[in-house]
């Protein structure tokens, strides 16, 4: 391998890590942006997601890596498994606002916050107690295409959830900037009061906000899992730290910078075990979040929050 | 059939005698020990705590039916020290199980734990309460060296006994296995930062310096993290011919995936963190082929007519195949019947002292692995590790590790 075929070969792995960690960042970007709250309960509703994702595919059959799609099938069976996925988790958010986190808007302090941690770990253990602690192997549907570059390798997987993650941020951002919901949103996220004076129904804005974080925790959960090939409950808390990081890093509350902030961080968590050694990647990470928020307290592309007032 | 009625016999003949001895106590009802077994029920290693546990439920339960030690009924209590949050073992968790065996003065005697992280966790408690443990799996050298004695064992006698070999012996072995008969030059080594991963990647490391195989590096992972492509494609930059994995299976599937992916050439090799139906199952094929694991004790001889029976009785109770931690676990739990036996033919009280200075002097020529006996530290005399490597049967059930699992002989000792 040549040091060029190196840098490219981790530069590939970097961006497949950083995508992983910006979609899941999108959805805990998005509620904290509404809500000023930060979902705990967002890493596990991802597992969930994963669980529910591996279930859908093994009803249509695919179990395993034995089968093997192309074409329409792979479209269609790709396309069913997201939209069952992600309404399934759309809904446990909803669930999640309008049973638990509504009664609690107007306590002001930490409650609602640990509120989800609890949710977070009551997720954790029905998924612990009704599937058990081991890893499940998820369906591999994909193709396995690649192209080579020497001997770097970039695979159609690798292809796959880089575009998932830019239609998702795309879509996002045009739905929160363009459409009408989306203005009630960021209406919603700059004064509540004054955006239900103005007609906006912040009670649904609210549970919307929540289904589309939720949902996008879903889809990530899916592209985990056709991505790395299995399922695991404990599969939320790292890749939870990574995200929620990436969403601190590039500015939380900010939909460009959950996507900015988990490519870094994936780009530094490669070069690092590259040229330093894996056990060091942490240390890195967090050691240039640190540095980040000494200088940009606010993030890279900084904070969007609601105005308290 | 004859010999069990026979042992029964001669099991009466003794609690006859002891009658003649012993006080009117000895007459009673049965009396009722306990016995703590402590595994790691929740997480990642679920499966293989079930398997070895039920070592220990077949040998009491057998204990108890034929009445072998006359008066005395063993209680086995189990306790877990996995947790949801760690998915795995957890030390703290091991730590408070110790405490409370440690407190209960019915307890006579421990069995456990898997891990050499609870054991790490638990050994210094259960020296100040002289509660004796043996475990059937975890071979982290340090727990059982005299070095450590001050940490793991301030009160100074050993408590923490085993039926395994330990890591000292593991993972210089493999290395000699795979420098010696497989013919391998150069290495990296990686391990998944728990007691265990670390202690037998460095025993591996240290080995092959004396051996003259060269390391190219050594990197630890999170078994925590989903994705080790970045550092599998560094050795893949430096063209690795071995890769030796120190580790259990929470890390060591997702390894074993991404290797296939990224390394396909490489020899592959691990400890017993890696021997498991987790392989199978959580790597799956193709990942899993290849792989190379060693054991820390004898492989279970499926001619051996004294092993067949073990596994048919074995397979009437659980509908399964015991393993070879299955197998020590069993070894160690008759260790405390045939301690308890000892003390109670020999009209001594049965209390945790007693056990723990019994078991220090038991000899048990003949057991399902051998010649057992344990020297001054704890550890097992007769030292031997088996080398393994998965080779897909596909006319066999792909999850059950005897048929995957192919058994290539014994490592090397030097």
């Amino acid at each position: 391998m040549t040091t060029g075929e190196l840098f490219l070969q981790q530069l590939i792995n970097g961006l497949n890590l950083g995508a992983m960690y910006s979609l899941l960042a999108l959805g805990f970007t998005l509620v904290y942006g509404i809500m000023e709250l930060i979902n705990f309960s967002h890493f596990n509703v991802f597992m969930v997601g994963a669980f529910i994702a591996l279930g859908v595919l093994r009803l249509m059959g695919l179990d395993g890596q034995i089968v093997i799609l192309t074409g329409l099938p792979l479209v269609v069976v790709i396309l069913v498994a997201f939209v069952v996925t992600m309404f399934s988790t759309g809904m446990i958010g909803v669930g999640i606002e309008r049973l638990l986190l509504r009664p609690l808007r107007a306590v002001t302090g930490p409650a609602a916050m640990i509120l989800t941690i609890g949710v977070s770990y009551i997720l954790f253990n029905i998924i612990l107690i009704g599937v058990g602690g081991d890893t499940r192997n998820f369906a591999n549907p994909l193709p396995s295409v690649s192209w080579h570059f020497g001997e770097a390798t970039l695979r159609l997987r690798d292809v796959l959830i880089w575009g998932i993650t830019i239609v998702l941020m795309l879509g996002l951002t045009y739905f929160v900037q363009f459409t009408k919901l989306g203005k009630g949103m960021r209406a919603t996220a700059q004064d509540p009061e004054a955006a239900r004076m103005m007609g906006v129904e912040v009670d649904n804005v609210v549970g919307l906000s929540f289904f589309i974080g939720s949902a996008l925790a879903g889809a990530s959960g899916l592209i985990f899992g056709l991505y790395y090939n299995y399922a695991k409950v404990d599969m939320g808390f790292s890749a939870g730290l990574r995200a929620f990081t990436a969403a601190v890093l590039g500015g939380i509350g900010n939909v460009p910078g959950a996507m900015l902030g988990g490519v870094l961080i994936g780009l530094i968590e490669a070069g690092s075990s590259q040229l330093i050694g894996q056990a060091w990647a942490d240390v890195i990470i967090f050691s240039i979040l640190v540095i980040v928020l000494v200088f940009r307290p606010a993030g890279l592309l900084g904070r969007q929050a609601p105005n308290k007032s | 059939m004859i010999s069990r009625r026979s042992a029964f016999k001669a099991a009466a003949g003794i609690a006859a005698a002891g009658t003649f001895a012993v006080t009117e106590g000895a007459q009673a009802a049965d009396k009722t020990v306990k016995v703590a077994m402590n595994l790691s029920l929740t997480g990642a290693d679920s499966e293989s705590a079930i398997r070895v546990g039920n070592g220990a439920i077949l040998a009491f339960e057998d204990a108890n039916k034929y009445g072998e030690v006359p008066g005395i009924k063993f209680d086995l209590v189990k306790f877990d020290d996995g947790t949801a949050t760690a998915g795995q073992y957890d030390p703290a968790q091991a730590a408070t199980n110790a405490r409370k065996m440690v407190s209960d003065k019915g307890f006579i005697a421990a069995l456990g734990p898997q891990m050499s992280g609870a054991g790490k966790a638990m050994s210094p408690i259960l020296s100040e309460g002289n509660l004796a443990i043996i475990t059937p799996s975890s071979t982290n050298p340090d727990i059982t060296d005299p070095k450590f004695a001050a940490q793991y064992r301030p009160k100074g006698k050993a408590v923490y006994f085993r039926t395994v070999t330990t890591d000292a012996y593991q993972g210089p072995n493999m290395a000699n296995f795979l420098a010696k008969t497989v013919g391998i030059k150069s290495v990296y080594i990686l391990d998944d930062s728990g007691a265990y991963g670390v202690g037998i990647a460095d025993s591996f490391q240290k080995r092959c310096g004396e051996l003259g195989l060269n390391v190219l590096g050594r990197d630890r992972l999170d078994p925590k993290a989903a994705d080790y492509s970045a550092v599998l494609t560094k050795i893949k930059s430096l063209n690795a011919d071995g890769l030796y994995y120190g580790g259990v299976a929470q890390a060591g599937v997702k390894l074993a995936k991404q290797v296939a992916e990224i390394l396909p050439k490489i020899v592959r090799a691990g400890g017993d963190g890696i021997y498991g139906v987790e392989l199978l199952k959580g790597a799956g094929f193709p990942a899993a082929d290849g792989w190379y694991a060693s054991n820390a004790s004898p492989h279970k001889d499926d001619g051996d007519k004294k092993m067949k029976e073990f596994s048919d009785r074995f397979n009437a109770r659980f509908k399964g195949s015991p393993d070879d931690y299955t197998l020590t676990m069993y070894v160690a739990a008759r260790a405390i019947i045939e301690t308890v036996k000892v003390l109670q033919a020999g009209g001594k009280p049965i209390n945790r002292d007693t056990v723990r200075d019994g078991l220090q002097a038991i000899r048990m020529a003949n057991s399902l692995i051998g010649p057992v006996e344990f020297d001054e530290n704890g550890d097992l005399k007769n030292k031997v590790i088996s080398v393994f490597q998965v080779k897909k049967d596909a006319s066999k059930p792909l999850d059950n590790m005897d048929d995957q699992f192919a058994y290539i002989g014994v490592a090397p000792m030097s």
